[in-house]
């Protein structure tokens, strides 16, 4: 039985743990970590924010590289970093090995050098107002600091996630505590550990552990050490961490979202036309189980078009079926197992009741579609669940959103012929992100994140004015 | 389609001593009342057909297609053209099974107000009562006893949907002994001083007692009188039923918790104290067999009711296994213990399978799953019940219950459409 050690804290000493913890994934690797005494978590954000101070001297070109060498690791099938990653996360996230595989290629591209040099050139024009003042376009000279601290309370089991969150805090310099998240306390902690082994004073700027969220001395301490806190997860989540984030701290939230996809007549001209977006729309839905803020949990196809929404509905199905080969639904507890009986027994009724309801559905769980007629928006419960909404033209379409407006993140919209007013809509509505549905599942790391900027959201400005 | 029928030989098969029982039994009425309800029940009919599975496909009862519990509360799931009416129309047959006035049961509320409750139409009392009856009888009363009955469930006439009311009426109408009563009212507030008086009368004549309510209502009381300072050494051969404590209600308490305070402040020995486990969704019910094993020995011959009625452990059924593995209900079974579920059975026509919560295929006695029952009551709706409620069949029949499967959470960083969709319902 192997023991995975889930943390990675600079400074930590025997007397900073009250007791070690352990949780056994289903393939027997065993998780420890380690439940910090009142006082060690206080004591090791201070280490951690003062080698953030010393990255002072250290110049961005520099951070990225180490990370970009990292990134590179992660990506090598040869390289014993990125076998560790492939062989604990499956067990860890309850993704698929051919999805883990798929999200680590995916998530560290956007860790190379060159992404991360454009996330900088599109955020703060450069890394020149990172390394020193810097004349701004407008003729003042100004320079951005990154967090003193910054605490990520991560969420959810979407492998990378925790990482870019991590990358860009280094990038503007703040040194971070990680708290994992349950679903993923793997992947953070591999990166925290390589970085530390390509650049020392980084490692030192960067603490990764677990604890339960909301518990124990070592959430308090982090909290009250922070002046950034970045946040994922849950509505409930976010509002606990919003009362207990200190008053003077920044609250970066990155609370839930919804996705959909809309398929216009552009793209129900013929069979052919109308399968190959079928494919790219399962692909987008399938890629890590539906799970993803980016992950369509809805699609609305027009109808009077030659391949009608039956047909297209058909090519959907056909094509989860075929994902099942290649790209097969991760392992289920038997509470989302459930919610996907519930959510087919719904639909079954209604269907039984003569509502114009068809089902399509793997043998087990693996993959649903459902097309329904009603006319009322359906809720997805994950997992490869998704409602096919027949309407009658692109604007009814996207009118029939409003109610997620709230929430609304990523739009992938194939076949629209008048795009740019499609995406104003959309954006008047709230959606952040309007795209193909082979892009959905993979918006650049260089551009904005739930509306906002991801390193401008991070840091602070000094001016230096004329006269000083 | 001019079959007959089945509901004289679901009640016959309710009333025949177990040993009388054909081997297979349960297996050929289980088909042909499958094939009655496929026949006469539209809905369900539209079930089965979508799955490919109609009666002449179905050779076993564990193939038969199992309506989630959730349908109740979306379809009419009522087998029609049969007992209702054939009952009050045969009612001359048999002394005492006219079919009675009609009721419709339902489900409890949830946390989400919105959602429909689940409705059981039982159009059939007679068959109703015939099922729970002997079946309470068999593990209460093994030892034949008739016992004042004081009941923390409120009477049925003020709560006519509740299933558990209507049960606990019938069951103190037959079988309760004078001095019992039921002591809550309608809106569900104990009566406390007065079933304390009555318990202390009891106490004091060293009449034994029966106390029957749900776990909830029990375990409130006690901390009532514990706090109070006050306890009852209750007469031997006093007992109690309790139901519903293991679901998810807000206050949690374990089955062992509640025993020893039954034991504490009751003077209730732990084989006295019955766990029933029922469902608006099903008419027979199961129980712990402690009470039933400590009267009448482990595995012993089934007792019956005054009419005749034969209950026993599907394990008792003869034949029930191959190899006759049921015939010794004790073997390869934990034993009922202070700690943990208690193994708990139900009447012949009763049988449940684990399903695998992914697929839904029955598992083989011992693996835990999410449990399915078949149930012979139901005849005027459907007898094939899905639940969501985990648990392990033992290879005597006998169900070990576990919990109930929660409700799911997205794991990723991706929002629950249904909670805006909610919002926008209730606006």
């Amino acid at each position: 039985m192997s023991v995975f050690k889930a943390w990675h804290l600079p400074g930590l000493e025997a007397d900073h743990v009250e007791e070690w913890r352990e949780r056994v994934l289903p393939d027997g690797v065993r998780l420890r970590w380690p439940w910090l005494r009142a006082g060690a978590m206080r004591e090791l954000a201070g280490g951690v924010a003062a080698a953030g101070e010393a990255l002072d001297r250290v110049p961005v070109v520099e951070i990225i590289g180490a990370v970009d060498r990292v990134a590179g690791r992660l990506l090598d099938p040869a390289d014993p970093l990125r076998a560790e990653a492939a062989a604990l996360l499956p067990a860890v996230t309850g993704f698929h090995p051919a999805m883990v595989a798929l999200v680590l290629d995916r998530m560290a591209a956007e860790w190379r050098a060159p992404a991360l040099q454009r996330l900088l050139v599109a955020e703060l024009g450069g890394t020149a107002v990172l390394d020193g003042f810097e004349v701004l376009p407008e003729g003042r000279l100004a320079r951005a600091f990154g967090p003193r601290l910054a605490l990520h309370v991560f969420a959810g089991n979407v492998p990378g996630v925790a990482v870019t969150s991590l990358i860009r805090a280094l990038l503007v310099r703040g040194a971070s505590v990680g708290k994992t998240a349950a679903g993923d306390p793997v992947l953070p902690v591999l990166f925290a550990r390589a970085l530390a082994a390509e650049h020392a004073a980084l490692g030192d700027a960067l603490a990764v552990t677990y604890w339960p969220g909301g518990e124990g001395p070592a959430e308090r301490e982090a909290l009250a050490a922070a002046d950034v806190v970045v946040a994922y997860g849950g509505a409930a989540a976010m509002a606990a961490l919003r009362r207990a984030a200190p008053p003077g701290a920044r609250l970066v939230e990155h609370g839930p979202r919804v996705s959909v996809g809309i398929v216009g007549p552009g793209a129900l001209t013929s069979p052919e036309r109308a399968e190959s977006v079928a494919r790219e729309a399962a692909r987008a839905i399938a890629v890590v189980d539906q799970q993803g803020c980016v992950s369509p949990q809805a699609l609305l196809v027009v109808e009077r078009c030659p391949v009608t929404p039956l047909e297209f509905t058909r090519a959907l199905a056909a094509a989860f079926e075929q994902l099942e080969e290649t790209l097969p639904r991760g392992h289920l507890e038997s509470a989302e197992s459930a919610a996907v009986h519930r959510l087919r027994n719904e639909a079954e009724f209604r269907a039984i009741a003569g509502a114009p309801v068809e089902i399509f559905a793997a043998p087990g769980t693996a993959w649903t579609v459902v097309l329904d007629a009603t006319g009322e928006l359906r809720a997805s419960c994950l997992n490869r669940f998704v409602t096919v909404h027949p309407l009658r033209t692109l604007n009814a379409a996207v009118l029939r959103l409003a109610p997620l407006a709230a929430a609304l993140q990523t739009v992938a919209v194939a076949g629209a012929e008048e795009l740019e007013a499609v995406a104003t809509t959309l954006g008047r509505l709230g959606a952040t992100r309007v795209t193909s549905f082979r892009a959905a599942p993979w918006p650049p790391g260089h551009a904005h994140h739930d509306g906002r900027g991801p390193l401008r959201e991070l840091v602070r400005w000094t001016e230096l004015e004329d006269g000083s | 389609m001019a079959e007959a029928s089945p509901r004289q030989d679901v009640l016959s098969f309710m009333r025949r001593p177990v040993a009388d029982a054909a081997p297979d039994a349960f297996e050929a009425l289980a088909l042909r009342v499958f094939a009655w309800q496929y026949a006469h029940n539209e809905p369900y009919a539209a079930f089965c057909r979508r799955r490919g599975r109609t009666p002449d496909r179905v050779e076993h009862w564990t193939a038969i297609p199992a309506v989630p519990t959730q349908a109740f509360k979306a379809l009419p799931l009522v087998t029609a053209g049969g007992p209702g009416k054939a009952a009050g129309e045969a009612a001359g047959e048999a002394a005492g099974e006219a079919a009675g006035e009609a009721a419709i049961f339902r489900t409890s509320g949830t946390t989400r107000g919105m959602e429909r409750r689940g409705q059981h139409h039982v159009s059939d009392p007679a068959l109703y009562h015939a099922s729970l009856l002997p079946t309470f009888a068999a593990y209460l009363l093994p030892d034949q006893a008739r016992l004042p009955m004081c009941s923390l469930v409120p009477p049925s006439a003020e709560v006519p949907d509740s299933s558990l009311a209507h049960m606990v009426d019938q069951v103190m109408a037959v079988f309760g002994a004078p001095g019992g009563g039921s002591y809550v009212d309608g809106a569900g507030r104990l009566e406390g001083a007065a079933l304390e008086a009555r318990l202390a009368e009891h106490e004091a004549a060293g009449t034994p007692v029966c106390l029957l309510g749900t776990s909830v209502a029990l375990l409130r009381w006690l901390e009532v009188l514990d706090a109070a300072g006050r306890s009852f050494a209750l007469p031997a051969g006093s007992r109690l039923m309790d139901t519903g404590g293991y679901k998810g209600s807000e206050r949690e308490v374990s089955e062992a918790a509640l025993r020893s305070a039954y034991g504490r402040l009751l003077g209730l020995p732990a084989d006295h104290c019955v766990n029933e486990y029922g469902m608006t969704e099903l008419l027979s019910q199961y129980y712990d067999d402690v009470l039933r094993r400590r009267v009448l020995g482990g595995g012993g011959r089934p007792a019956g009711i005054a009419e005749g009625a034969r209950v026993g452990s599907p394990g008792g059924t003869p034949g029930a296994r191959a190899g006759g593995r049921g015939a010794g209900p004790a073997e390869g079974a934990p034993a009922a213990s202070s700690e943990g579920p208690r193994p708990k059975a139900g009447p012949p026509w009763l049988r449940a399978l684990a399903a695998d919560p992914d697929t839904l295929a029955p598992l083989p006695p011992g693996e835990e799953g999410i449990l399915r029952h078949v149930d012979l009551a139901n005849l005027g709706s459907v007898a094939a019940v899905q639940t969501e409620d985990v648990g392990v069949v033992l290879a005597d029949g006998r169900i070990l219950l576990k919990g109930r499967l929660p409700g799911a959470e997205p794991r990723g960083c991706s929002r629950a459409m249904d909670q805006l969709l909610d919002a926008e319902r209730t606006r």
